[in-house]
């Protein structure tokens, strides 16, 4: 299995490589959706907990308070599913001994497991956009990724301004995700004067979806909304929207995933779809990322990855700040206290405490970008007010 | 859009994911007439079928046609074998029977997910583009899925009846002593008849390939509705597997159009239910002693 | 005269034989007993804690799996009742502030009439049919959690389920569920044992060999395969609420058709026994998972290749192993 051989073979690498001072490992759990319709965002979270840690070992081991130590990731399949969740960070918490976990993807995932990670202080790094899972109560809940309570009103507002458009369709999937990204979306268009006529639930796992959508499109929609779905998903709706011949625009006001849906549908397909960016690919520093992890893993980057990638940073920094790699309360203090940290995406620094009374989203630019020939072409650049 | 274009449109969608459901079924209800034998792992031969479209013609780029018949040939012999080797020590016990089935099905699953990798593979169409008459849309792609399972549905139709072994499966599915009497080997007609219903599965798994993506879990679904079309026409009936594998779509297709797809596919199950316990020989099927 | 001093020798030393064998087992017992109240005591292990309550609970689904298979019914939807009793328990703690205590027992008596109602109706289906409806029933189950949102939440499931409590003490560690479940587990077992070897018991055996024989003998099929269903699927309910309360957490994906299955495996290599060939396979089975923790899919391969196996070459699975061992050593004893 690809994960735990990588799990096992890095550090071991990285061990005898090392000199002769005895590193100690210091693992560090992940739970990543690594099967179904979501793998590219696991693999996402999983490439960037080893490439981070790969940075660090290269360097002979990550230094905090005098010890050197080895980065081990442990990863666990979480499916997507909110009870696998339950299991793989009961393992980290009880049976690995692991206090930092980067993951989970999903919303309901992540609501599972955060009381558990809360009573047992174990800080987690998720990229579920539900507002819930950041809140004062759960302290230790770090999100580095944009939700789309971040970026839909700028984004939906640019793009009905370009496009025009005053009837929306969309399909859901029947979870936390999908319901809270689709609250959010439809708030967004409302307050452009734009409506969701068609709004259709489905289960997460289904791949027909030509029923609904024949459903949605005899509301006579201008605009089809892909929100959050998950990349794989998503894909398949683009293609067989095309294929039942419509022909208006296609918005992503979601997560990243743009090559799953180029890659399934086809450039044909996706000629002109308007999608959220979170990173600008000109960016050396991300082309470097992108290369380094193309070349290790041989999927397309998706684009959550270097946001995961600089929290993991992040992270070893409040460690060596903070002198531990085992007292969380002081760790969470030294994360927080970093502004304008240097990471692969730039200069980052944490927000969040008056959308959520947490200060513990990580804030960065982002962008909206347009599908040319398979490839998203950068159309504006966004703030939580706007874009242009 | 207007209701006669919803109407036909869900038809159209209907059939195509009938026909599928209808080569499903056939092959399911042909072991069950001939062997007894629920075959819970007929799902699985669906998704091997699937994984071989992906590697002849995504990967290897053979002629679709060429890729439809290695995919029958292998997964057919495949199946063949298996039923000496699983299916046939349990001919007397059928629960064991299944059981050994569902041992098979989780076999056959993960050992995919080990070989391939749980991440699911897009297919290119095999024809692209689209066929429109007048208001109505329908892609190239679909279409063919609905053709190529009538020729094959054809194919096997003329063997049951024309060839000698296919009067011998259906004879043994008759009745199994007398049809040993009259001197055909059953030890034969077993193996043959379980690999041409796995063989019917592949099929249906590679002409779906390019409709809905591959991966080691597409299995569930298809087996899932093969069970309920079954139901519905009649266990061991392949005129209920053909009838009830093109109803059921278009039963599916309407009620996901008008009520959308959480309803439906309850209502389909509740149905399913209803007909075991008021009528649980099926639509066409034989009464059973 | 010889003839009959020799029988009375043998039968004497027969009853000696036969009661020194029940000294054994009653010996063995309550070593068993002894030591699986002390083992979790010798070790901190929480990962080994919990692989053994998984274990007694997945008994207890296997023994009341066993219950419907002694009268030769196959339910394919088992996992089905441990999930309606599971939500039942979870939300009426989390809603009414029901104890769990007494939640689980709701959710047992429940689902036992449940299954009394539902199978008076299912049961009429026999071999093939009854298992089809029993899958598809399953499948409805599932179907009904994922989308009646508005009391299970969905796809997201229950969060936050309190532990049980017993006087105000709540069970909220490893170690302390595990008392509650070997008491339940020890509950379920001696229940089961008494039932079998009373006249249900033996209706159910004869129900299972040949159905119509026990019909023209007198005996009233139907309704002993709805007290055995019934009972069968009240135990899972009940089991489903334990592990609600130990979990602290479910969703529809808790108990699917892959439970259903995992638990007709356990049963079958335990040896389709419903009391010790239940937990020699669950016993087994359980910890089987996590020796195999980072190969999902192998372990997988494993346990369908074990169930394979065992219903290829041993039939009678790990109980019958057992029973070779004991035949060989009463064979020995003889000799002596």
């Amino acid at each position: 299995m690809r994960k735990n051989v990588t799990a096992i073979a890095l550090p071991l690498a990285f061990a005898l490589s090392a000199p002769a001072a005895a590193a100690e490992t210091l693992k560090i759990g992940a739970i990543a959706t690594l099967s179904g319709a979501g793998t590219a965002w696991g693999m996402s979270i999983q490439g960037a907990a080893e490439l981070a840690a790969e940075d660090v070992n290269s360097k002979g081991g990550l230094e905090v308070a005098g010890k050197k130590y080895t980065v081990e990731i442990v990863a666990y399949d979480d499916k997507y599913k909110a009870a696998d969740a339950l299991t793989a960070i009961n393992r980290l918490i009880f049976d690995d001994r692991i206090k930092f976990v980067a993951g989970t993807v999903g919303s309901a995932p992540i609501l599972a497991i955060l009381p558990i990670s809360t009573e047992n202080r174990v800080i987690t790094m998720t990229m579920g956009f539900t507002p819930k899972a950041l809140s004062a109560e759960y302290k230790y809940s770090f999100r580095p990724v944009l939700p789309s309570d971040v970026f839909s009103d700028p984004q939906i507002k640019w793009v009905v301004d370009k496009l025009g458009g005053k009837r929306v369709g969309g399909l859901f999937p029947n979870d936390e995700s999908g319901q809270q990204v689709g609250a959010a979306n439809e708030k967004a268009y409302e307050a452009v004067g734009a409506k969701f006529v068609a709004k259709e639930f489905f289960e997460r796992e289904r791949v027909d979806f030509v029923p609904l959508l024949t459903r949605v499109l005899a509301q006579n929609i201008d605009i089809f909304e892909l929100n959050g779905n998950a990349p794989q998903t998503a894909g398949l709706l683009v293609k067989q929207l095309r294929e039942l011949g419509f022909k208006g625009p296609i918005i992503r006001t979601g997560g990243d995933a743009t090559a799953d849906i180029v890659k399934v549908a086809g450039k044909a397909a996706t000629e002109n779809v308007y999608v959220h960016q979170p990173i600008d690919l000109a960016s050396p520093a991300i082309q470097q990322y992108q290369k380094r992890f193309e070349d290790k893993y041989k999927i397309p980057l998706n684009a959550f990855s270097p946001f995961f990638h600089a929290n993991m940073h992040m992270l070893f920094e409040a460690m060596r700040k903070s002198g531990t790699v085992t007292d969380t309360d002081k760790v969470r203090e030294a994360m927080l206290s970093l502004k304008d940290f240097d990471t692969v995406l730039g200069k980052v620094s944490w927000t969040g405490q008056e959308q959520w009374k947490s200060n513990q989203q990580l804030d960065a630019p982002f962008y909206v970008a347009v599908i040319k020939d398979g490839q998203p072409v950068v159309v504006a650049k966004c703030t939580p007010a706007k874009c242009q | 859009m207007d209701y006669p274009t919803l109407l036909v449109q869900a038809a159209v969608n209907g059939l195509v994911i009938g026909t599928m459901y209808m080569m499903m079924a056939v092959g399911f209800t042909l072991v069950f007439g001939i062997m007894r034998v629920v075959n819970f792992a007929h799902g699985e031969f669906y998704m091997l079928g699937a994984f071989a479209a992906f590697f002849t013609y995504a990967q290897w780029e053979l002629p679709f046609v060429v890729c439809l018949l290695i995919a029958a040939v292998t997964i057919g012999v495949l199946g063949a074998l298996l039923e000496r080797a699983i299916i046939q020590p349990f001919r007397s016990d059928e629960l064991s029977g299944m059981i050994a089935t569902l041992g098979l099905s989780v076999i056959i699953q993960n050992a995919a997910i080990v070989m391939w990798g749980p991440t699911p593979r897009s297919m290119p169409n095999v024809i692209d583009g689209v066929l429109t008459i007048g208001p109505f849309t329908f892609p190239l792609s679909r279409l063919l899925v609905i053709v190529a399972a009538a020729l094959i549905f054809a194919a096997f139709w003329v063997f049951m009846q024309r060839t000698r072994t296919g009067r011998a499966m259906r004879a043994v599915a008759q009745d199994a002593e007398t049809a040993l009497i009259q001197g055909i080997r059953v030890n034969t007609i077993y193996p043959i008849a379980f690999g041409i219903s796995v063989a019917l599965a592949a099929l249906a798994g590679v002409l779906m390939a390019p409709i809905f993506s591959v991966s080691p879990f597409v299995g569930l679904t298809p087996m899932l509705k093969a069970f309920v079309v079954v139901i519905l026409g009649g266990l061991g009936s392949v005129p209920g597997a053909v009838v009830g594998g093109l109803l059921l779509g278009l039963i599916e297709s309407f009620t996901a159009t008008a009520l959308g797809s959480l309803v439906a596919d309850i209502l389909q199950l509740l149905l399913v239910i209803l007909i075991l316990l008021v009528r649980p020989w099926g639509l066409l099927g034989q009464k059973e002693a | 005269m010889e003839a009959s001093s020799a029988s009375v020798v043998a039968k004497a030393s027969e009853s000696r034989g036969a009661s020194g064998r029940k000294l054994l087992t009653r010996v063995a017992i309550l070593a068993t007993l002894a030591a699986a109240l002390a083992a979790p005591q010798l070790t901190t292990n929480q990962f080994y804690l919990h692989i053994a309550n998984l274990a007694l609970l997945n008994a207890i689904f296997t023994m009341s799996l066993g219950l419907i298979a002694a009268v030769g019914q196959l339910s394919l939807g088992h996992a089905a009742f441990a999930a309606a009793g599971a939500y039942i328990s979870a939300l009426g703690a989390l809603q009414l502030k029901i104890p769990p205590i007494f939640g689980i027992a709701i959710a047992g008596l429940a689902m036992g009439v449940v299954a009394a109602v539902l199978g008076t109706i299912l049961l009429r289906l026999r071999g093939v049919y009854f298992v089809l409806v029993t899958f598809l029933a399953g499948q409805v189950c599932t179907l009904i959690a994922l989308n009646w949102e508005s009391v299970t939440r969905g796809a997201n499931g229950l969060v936050g389920i309190p532990p049980i409590s017993i006087f105000g003490y709540a069970l909220s560690s490893r170690l302390q569920f595990y008392y509650f479940a070997l008491a339940a587990f020890v509950a379920v077992f001696a229940f089961i044992w008494a039932l079998m070897r009373s006249q249900y018991g033996r209706a159910f055996r004869s129900i299972a060999e040949n159905m119509q024989l026990a019909e023209s003998s007198g005996i009233d099929t139907s309704r002993y395969q709805v007290v055995a269903f019934a009972l069968g699927s009240g135990i899972a309910g009940a089991g489903g609420a334990a592990m609600a309360h130990y979990i602290r957490y479910i969703s529809p994906d808790t108990f699917t058709f892959h439970e259903s299955i995992a638990y007709i495996t356990m049963l079958v290599v335990g040896g389709r026994q419903a009391l010790l060939g239940a937990v020699l396979g669950a016993a087994f089975l359980t910890p089987l998972p996590e020796a195999l923790r980072g190969f999902v899919s192998v372990q997988h391969i494993i346990y369908g290749a074990i169930l394979l196996g065992v219903l290829l070459f041993l039939p009678g699975g790990l109980y019958s192993i057992g029973k070779l061992f004991t035949a060989l050593m009463t064979r020995s004893e003889k000799r002596k």
